[in-house]
Parts: C-alpha cells; structure tokens; sequence
C-alpha cells in the first residue's frame, strides 16, 4: 500500500501567533504606535531590523518592521502609518484588542559588523520606525559604539514621528541628534531645522574609515543621499540600507519583494550597498 | 530492476495506483484539449502534445486554502487531502518544473503547507514514444518515482523510488536493450529550443536588451496575465481572506507579476511601475535571476506561455526575437 498523507501536527509557517494589544499613542496625524504583547507572554525575539506580518482578519497581513529593541521586555512596538484598508482598520483598534503577528522575519542590522564602529544613522519619514529598533539598542549598549550620529528628516514638523524620543535623543548625552523638516509651517510653531536631510550631512564631522552609514527611508531619499555621503568620504562597503517592498508572505515565497535574483523579506530587508546597487529597481 | 508492461499489464498497474491514490491520468476532450483529469472520467490519451493545464497546480493549486481563523483569534490549519495524489503521464519538461518548484518551496524556511500536500505524491513519467503522433520524448532522468518509456505496443518500466520499484513488483522483466535505439534517438536528437533559451539567456544577463526593447514588447501585453498563471513553474501569489460568519479562510491566490499591483505598496512606491519594467522582470525573472538564484533557468519549454500568450510574446517568441536583434 502507498502511504497515505497524515494531518500536519507542527504549526504552520503561515498561522499567526495571537497577541493583545497593550496600547496605542498617536505619532502623527497618520502614524501611531501599536505596543504589543504575544499571548504566551514570550518575547517576539526579534533583532532590531527585522519585521512582522501583521494580521487582522478578513483583510490578510501587511509587513510591518518592529520598532522596539529586542533588549525590552515583555513587548514590542510597531510603528504604523494609515495607508490601506489593513492599517486603517489597526488604526481603530483599542487596547485590549486581539491581533495576530508572523515572524520576526527578515535580515537585520548586523550588530556585530557595527560593534565598535562610529554609526551615521539616518531616517527619513516613517523610516523612523524600523531605525528606533536599532536607536533603542544602541542606547541599552551605549558602550559598544563609537560616536552615534543620528539625522533625521520629515516633511513637516507634524510629521515628525516619535518626538518625545526625539526630545529626549536630541536632549541627551547617546546621540549626536539633528532633526529637519522640508517645510516650516509659517505658524512660526517650529524653530528648528529645515531642508532636505541630506542637508544635515554638511557640517557633520566624520572619520570615514571608522564610520558606518545605516540609512532607513522612502525610495527617492537613498539616492541624493548616497551621493552626499560618498562626498563625505563613505565607503559604499561601510553602507547599510534598509529597503521597503510589499511582502505577502515573509518567507520569501510569494514573490512580491524580489529584486533581481533577491528577496527583500529574506535577504534584507537590510543590504549592504554593495548587494544590491548595481540590480534594477533595487533603489 | 527493469520491467516490460503490455497494454493489460498498464491496465492493471493504473488500477493499482488508483486504489491507494487520488489519480490523475491523460485524457483527451472531446474539443482535443489534452488534460490530467481524475482517472477513469474519459479515455486515456497516451500519447500528445503536453498536458494543458500547468501539472504543479496539484501542489500548489490556483487557491489555495492554509488556514481558518476563529472569532476567538483560534487558528486551525488547512491540511492536504487525505489521499495523496498520483500524476501519471508527465513528461521530463513537466517533471523538470516539479523539481524546480520542489526545492523553491523546500528552500528554507520552508513552506510547510506546500510539503505536506507534496510529500506522499507520486509522479509517473511517461517518455519514448509518447509525443504527439508517436513521436519520441526525452527521457525523464530519475525526476519521478516511476518511469514508462514507450516503444511499440510497450512500455518498459524504469523504477526510480523504492515506492516506484514496489509498484513494478510481479511484472515481467525488461531489458533496456529493447529502448536502446529509443534512446539513441532521443539523446542525438539536439534541442534547439534549449539553444535559443541558451543564447537569449547570455543577451538578457548581460544586459546587452535596452530599455526599448521591454518598452515595445511590453506595449504587445494586454495583461492577461495567462503567461504567468499557465507557467508551471511561476510560484508567485497574494493572499485573500473570505469571512463566512465569524470564521476567517486566509487562502493563497495566483498572482501575476504582470499586474500593476504586483508590487505596488501602500505608499504608492511601485517598484514595477511600467510595462515596460514589468515585460523585462517576467523574462529576466527566468532566464537571469533564478540562474543566479537556483543555478538554473526557471523556463524548463514546456511551451506553455507560448501557446497561451494571444500577443506571441511567450518566453520562447522573446528569446527569438532577442537572439534575432540583439545576438551576434
């Protein structure tokens, strides 16, 4: 007799692992934070770069990178803008409510190539989200960095994500912090920088041979970007970035996040320059 | 452990096989379409142009239930049928596009849902003189449990499993002499269409195709999508949930790389924003980046794309047209 095909008793790679949802403040007009807890009371066990697949049922998964150092415990937070039908409806939710996380997925920050280098790390927009794992960490290991350059840009001051981090970053003693908005309202609310983030690049002193660029953000920042930093001296191989794409799946499978012969949700999101600045449609 | 079959011994081993498994055999409709269909609905047809329908989607079917979510959050997976599935008659491209899309989803991490539904199936190759009018087929070279090449009024069974070589058991033996000059035939025989896959290969990995060149072939596309979704070997899909009460039923879909939506995210970043962009991918995706990928060209000609596309601008019709412009 052949044999005969048996019930699949192990978890599927594809079942979300349920959570609650401990809380939600807003960030922006369209941004909040989710700070969420597994239900088993585990860690995500994630490192900082990675991201999750959230589920909301009867809408499916979107990714989602986490926005918390695996270093705190007892929850994770996930930075989300209200773009589509998913996330407008996460945007609903109240604390107490039930979701569902896949993950963590995906290639992080490689913390052991940053360990003891002088970071340049640089966000734009929502890219925000997925660096303050990596902000997070630095700060719980302050000693195993050189200088920690942290750029950030916006559109406008309201859209500045995290600004009591940011207060409290700029503040502090961890990070040499610069914030800038493309524009100032003439509400003269806002007294601080503006222009373009490549800006804030400028007048930063850096020693390019001890250096490592981090960059996270909306496509059409990396390319001004990475011009001004080979004018700083950065060498392409001292380049980190983290690319966003539509993963379905998260397990490299479905397709929607290839570059090239590359996966985003399994050989990045986070690259090094060098991977993938030579494949199409890559930045 | 070689074993000659006679029309009646093929009889009795399609019944063997259709006691333990759910199976699917070759068959021709009355319009002249050539299926894999449920074994005993309609006359065998063993000998013809490949089967239509892509043989994968036994493995990885156009929808694709995995899992149902409670009004409690409760998630219960969606397990492969009980009787595992047997295809019978496939040729060496088909079993080829199997074993490409064995090991895409094996790769890890691995795609559990689609292992469990693969790994009691049984594949049974059928080469030598089965090709359309009789003509002959490359042999399968081990890509499935049970091989029949046909020659004459027989088929010379070549077991390549332990499951294979039982299924044989208590035929009479075979010699390979009898094939040999099947064989020969087949090995000499040369593939053209494996050159010109070859050589617009080399042009597409180089990059030596300008822009203009996807523009105008992408300008042919009415976006049908049929390349894509009779590909046996294209794995891509979207994930759709339909809510019946309060239970959720998250299913897998295919997905087409052709569609503007492909890739586009909810930023409004569409990373495959044209035609022209989208044109190159598709062709790219299986001459170049799988090459670089999986060490081998995701196109195994089964000449499906081609057949289907109304443009003429399946694999096969690029790769001429690439060799013909931009080759030496």
């Amino acid at each position: 007799m052949p044999p005969r095909s048996s019930p699949t008793k192990t978890q599927s790679i594809y079942a979300p692992r349920p959570c609650r949802l401990l809380s939600v403040t807003d960030l922006t007009p369209q941004e909040k934070l989710f700070r969420l807890q597994l239900n088993d009371g585990s860690d995500l066990g994630h490192r900082p770069g990675q991201f999750v697949q959230v589920s909301v049922p009867g809408l499916t998964e979107a990714p989602i990178s986490v926005a918390s150092s695996p270093d705190r415990h007892g929850f994770f937070d996930l930075g989300i803008r209200r773009a589509g039908r998913l996330t407008t409806a996460l945007h609903a939710l109240q604390p107490g409510a039930q979701l569902g996380v896949r993950g963590p997925f995906g290639r992080p920050f490689q913390l052991e190539t940053l360990t003891g280098k002088d970071l340049l790390l640089i966000a734009g927009g929502c890219g925000l989200a997925p660096l303050r794992s990596l902000l997070q960490y630095c700060e719980d290991h302050r000693n195993r960095f050189g200088v920690l350059h942290l750029l950030y840009g916006a559109r406008s001051p309201a859209d500045l994500m995290f600004k009591e981090d940011l207060h409290d970053w700029q503040k502090g003693a961890c990070f040499n912090c610069r914030v800038t908005v493309d524009h100032s309202p003439a509400d003269g609310c806002y007294d601080g920088a503006t222009g373009l983030v490549t800006g804030l690049l400028d007048d930063l002193d850096l020693v390019p041979g001890r250096t490592v660029a981090v960059l996270v953000g909306p496509p059409p920042m990396y390319r001004p970007l990475l011009d001004a930093l080979e004018h700083k001296g950065i060498a392409k191989e001292s380049i980190m970035l983290s690319l966003e794409r539509m993963m379905r799946c998260g397990i490299g499978k479905c397709g929607h996040c290839s570059i090239e012969h590359l996966l985003c949700c399994q050989d990045g999101p986070v690259f090094w320059l060098p991977e993938i600045e030579h494949l199409r449609g890559a930045l | 452990m070689l074993k000659r079959l006679d029309r009646s011994d093929l009889e009795k081993l399609l019944s063997a096989l259709a006691t333990g498994y759910r199976l699917l055999t070759p068959q021709r409709l009355a319009d002249g379409t050539r299926l894999l269909r449920p074994h005993g609905e309609g006359a065998l047809a063993l000998q013809g142009e490949p089967v239509q329908r892509k043989p994968t989607e036994a493995f990885f079917p156009q929808h694709d239930p995995l899992l149902r979510i409670g009004e409690q959050g409760e998630v219960t997976t969606c397990d492969p049928p009980v009787r595992p599935v047997a295809l019978f008659g496939l040729n060496a491209a088909d079993l080829g596009c199997i074993a490409f899309i064995d090991r895409f989803f094996a790769d890890p991490p691995a795609d559990d849902h689609y292992l469990a539904r693969r790994k009691d199936a049984l594949l049974v190759g059928l080469t030598g003189f089965s090709g359309p009018g009789g003509d002959v087929l490359p042999p399968a070279n081990g890509m499935c449990d049970l091989e029949l090449l046909a020659f004459g009024q027989n088929w010379l069974g070549v077991p390549w499993t332990p499951r294979g070589e039982a299924l044989l058991e208590g035929f009479p033996d075979g010699e390979q002499a009898e094939v040999e000059e099947l064989l020969e035939s087949a090995r000499t025989r040369g593939n053209p269409a494996q050159d010109l896959l070859e050589k617009a290969a080399g042009l597409v990995a180089s990059e030596v195709v300008p822009d203009d060149f996807w523009r105008e072939v992408g300008d042919r596309c009415i976006l049908c999508s049929g390349c894509n979704l009779a590909c046996p070997t294209c794995t891509c899909f979207c994930v759709e949930d339909r809510q019946e009460q309060a239970v959720t039923l998250r299913s897998r879909v295919w997905d087409s790389c052709q569609f503007d939506a492909f890739m586009r995210e909810a930023s409004g970043h569409n990373p495959l924003g044209t035609e022209a962009l989208r044109t190159r991918r598709r062709i790219h995706h299986k001459l170049a980046a799988d090459v670089t990928r999986w060490g081998e060209f995701g196109c195994l000609l089964c000449g499906r794309c081609d057949r289907v596309c109304p443009t003429g601008i399946g694999i096969q019709a690029v790769a001429a047209e690439i060799l013909a412009r931009f080759g030496p």
